[in-house]
């Protein structure tokens, strides 16, 4: 059990002491625990389909079911329009970041709550544990974005170069899904509500955003209020860049981007400051 | 001289315990009032909590290679100071400084994901307890190799039989390699096998001069492994310095203390009580004093006690109870038929024990004062420790060890023997 050469050279030293200022956020410590960001990441996407009987088929057929029953729902029944696009490959493109933005949001405010044996036993950077839970399900979202790719070749949709900007529309759910989930899962520790309300959260943002519906019907006097929501952005910015519908309202979302900024940079600075309680009330 | 590995300076930790009549109503009230306390963070929540504080002004200074025990009561403080240590929980004041990288035996395991395999779990264990993916990747053969479990690496480890689970995590543990070791032996779980191995990984450690603090109830390990003893009591430093001592200082010469949930009962002062227990002795069947005893030997316990108000009937009853919490056994002069005239003035009673046939341990006498029904209580004190030493038997035999009469049921002469036997005998 000799020390190696390197662990001697390089002694961590480490002050404990009560944070001072709302600011001091030691964001370093994340960068420096990458590795374990990627561990963490890994555990939740290996062990999200394990001892399931068809496994990693869930990812996909999850979107899919959901297609199907936004199609006979609100395209049969409701007579939903759906701006001259196929209605499955028209709600597939929303389901794709929705999925992914619901499930992350759904995460991260349970993450803290359901890592509490690791919270009270071990010290790490506990940012880590809710951006994990927010990136996670990425993984998910590729592999149904092959599925989409399938469906809109049936459908004899080719993407444009505007595909370029997904990455973009996926950058602004997730930070969107961090943003929202550093709030509810710091209150999720003192208050297990969070974990009540979270699902009318994410039903009722999902009515609010173009899922299920094209932006075009929203009246036109509540369009401006509508966009702020950043997930409108998303899907239409999703839309745009795959289908090639009418590019999304970018000054709208710039706004939008500004305010989840905001929230995010909120976020941060108030799970920071609860992070330090969390072993003692969790 | 060697270097200085963690210096506490004043460290304090405070609990905050809501008041329940005073609780928020709805969400929407403990919102606002989470939202005002973040805005005006030096009001703190107006009288809503009551506060205890856990740890106060603790300071010390522990060298490299040292090895440091930790003693106390419960709710000395002890697990709460190692929390802060390990960055667990944050001090409300004070600081400390840590110089080298911790490990710490209290959370063996921690972060095992059940539907992973062995193999998986060795990576997501040792990056959560702090090893770079490379570390992990170089020790990961000596790893399996330590955990005994080579056939079952790709196993989820929730059909690991628990002997398995905790080999696996453990030996993530040793090759840490931490300069600072905690160990808390109350949260350590394992069998008698697997303490043993802690305890050598500890010793193996201390051998590289690695920095060791360990927490214990058990003084005999206390003093066999460490060579300065920290004593906490109420959440201070009310002792630091060589283990003898510090035992000494804990067990307290013939200290009683009450029972808090007898205080609830009776009163809370116990100086007003019908009666009080000043001093609890303990004598050997020479009538030596001595707290050391061997299994098997009898004990003779002496109370004095001084009495307020004249207790008629009184039962004296005295139990053991392990260092560990568990009460192991219990006298009481009601039911073992002798009657205790009515204490009027004050006095001592004296106890001889059977043949003690208790575990290699520590016991701390427990004492109450009721009446012979058991309908009313006068006095409940505890303190005054005593030590039983065997080699073999502990707390992993059970609470005692009695002979038991064995037989070889297939050997015909001893079945038919006992059935005789057993005919007459009934």
């Amino acid at each position: 059990m000799e020390l190696t050469a390197e662990a001697a050279l390089k002694k961590p030293f480490k002050v404990i002491q009560p944070r001072k200022g709302l600011f001091q956020l030691d964001l370093g410590s994340i960068w420096n625990s990458r590795e374990l960001l990627y561990f963490l990441i890994w555990r939740d996407v290996l062990t999200r389909y394990k001892q399931t009987a068809i496994g990693a088929a869930w990812v996909v057929l999850q979107p899919l079911i959901n297609m199907v029953l936004f199609t006979l729902i609100f395209s049969r029944l409701a007579k939903i329009p759906s701006d001259g696009i196929a209605y499955p490959v028209f709600a597939f493109t929303a389901l794709l970041p929705w999925a992914y933005f619901a499930q992350a949001l759904t995460k991260t405010s349970g993450s803290i709550v359901g890592s509490s044996n690791l919270v009270t036993k071990i010290y790490f950077p506990r940012l880590l544990i809710p951006l994990a839970a927010c990136i996670a399900p990425v993984v998910d979202l590729v592999f149904s974005f092959l599925v989409l790719l399938v469906l809109m070749a049936c459908y004899g949709i080719a993407p444009t170069w505007a595909i370029l900007y997904l990455p973009v529309f996926l950058g602004l759910a997730i930070i969107t899904a961090l943003a929202v989930g550093l709030w509810s899962s710091a209150l999720n520790v003192r208050y297990r509500d969070v974990g009540s309300i979270i699902p009318f959260v994410a039903q009722i943002w999902m009515y609010a955003s173009p899922v299920a519906y094209p932006v075009s019907v929203v009246p036109e006097k509540w369009r401006l209020l509508y966009s702020l929501n950043p997930m409108v952005g998303v899907i239409e910015g999703f839309r745009w860049a795959l289908l090639g519908k009418q590019s999304p309202d970018f000054s709208a979302m710039a706004v939008s981007a500004a305010v989840v900024t905001v929230l995010l940079a909120g976020g941060i600075v108030y799970f920071k400051k609860m992070e330090q309680s969390f072993a003692d009330v969790i | 001289m060697s270097k200085i590995a963690i210096r506490a300076e004043n460290l304090s930790k405070e609990y905050t315990i809501p008041v329940e009549a005073v609780r928020y109503d709805t969400l929407s009230d403990q919102l606002a009032g989470s939202m005002k306390s973040l805005l005006r963070r030096n009001n703190r929540r107006e009288r809503r909590e009551k506060t205890f504080q856990a740890l106060r002004d603790v300071s010390f200074e522990i060298r490299e290679g040292e090895m440091v025990g930790i003693i106390g009561h419960n709710g000395a403080g002890k697990s709460t100071l190692l929390k802060l240590l390990s960055q667990i929980t944050h001090p409300t004041h004070g600081r400390a400084e840590i110089n080298g990288r911790v490990g710490s035996l209290l959370e063996v395991g921690t972060g095992f994901h059940p539907e992973l395999t062995g193999r998986e779990n060795i990576f997501l264990n040792g990056a959560i307890i702090g090893m770079s993916k490379m570390e992990i990747k170089r020790h990961f053969d000596a790893i399996v190799a330590f955990s005994e479990i080579e056939q079952f690496i790709d196993v989820p480890v929730k059909r690991y039989s628990s002997g398995m689970y905790v080999r696996l995590a453990f030996a993530v543990s040793a090759y840490l390699k931490p300069e600072i070791l905690m160990i808390d032996e109350v949260l350590s779980v394992g069998d008698l096998q697997f303490q043993r191995k802690c305890m050598a990984y500890a010793e193996e450690l201390r051998k590289s001069n690695a920095t060791i603090l360990f927490v214990s109830h058990n003084m005999f390990a206390v003093k066999a492994m460490c060579n300065r003893v920290i004593y906490l009591s109420e959440g201070s430093v009310h002792f630091d310095g060589s283990p003898a001592e510090a035992i000494e200082c804990y067990e307290g010469p013939n200290r009683t203390s009450a029972l808090p949930w007898a205080q609830n009962a009776i009163g809370a002062d116990p100086s007003d009580w019908d009666v009080y227990i000043e001093k609890v002795e303990t004598f050997d069947v020479t009538g030596a004093e001595r707290n050391l005893f061997n299994y098997g030997e009898r004990v003779r316990i002496r109370l004095d006690y001084s009495v307020r108000r004249t207790v008629s009937n009184p039962n004296f009853l005295v139990s053991f109870i392990r260092s560990d919490e568990l009460a192991c056994c219990n006298y009481n002069t009601a039911m073992d038929g002798f009657s205790v005239p009515s204490l009027e003035a004050d006095g001592s009673i004296e106890l001889l024990t059977p043949p003690l046939n208790l575990v290699s341990e520590s016991y701390k006498i427990c004492v109450l004062v009721r009446d012979a029904k058991f309908e009313h209580l006068y006095c409940a004190q505890i303190g005054k420790t005593f030590h039983i030493r065997h080699d073999l038997l502990n707390t992993h035999f059970g609470v005692f060890h009695e002979q038991g009469e064995w037989f070889l049921p297939n050997t015909v002469d001893n079945h038919i023997s006992f059935n005789f036997t057993g005919g007459s005998l009934s």
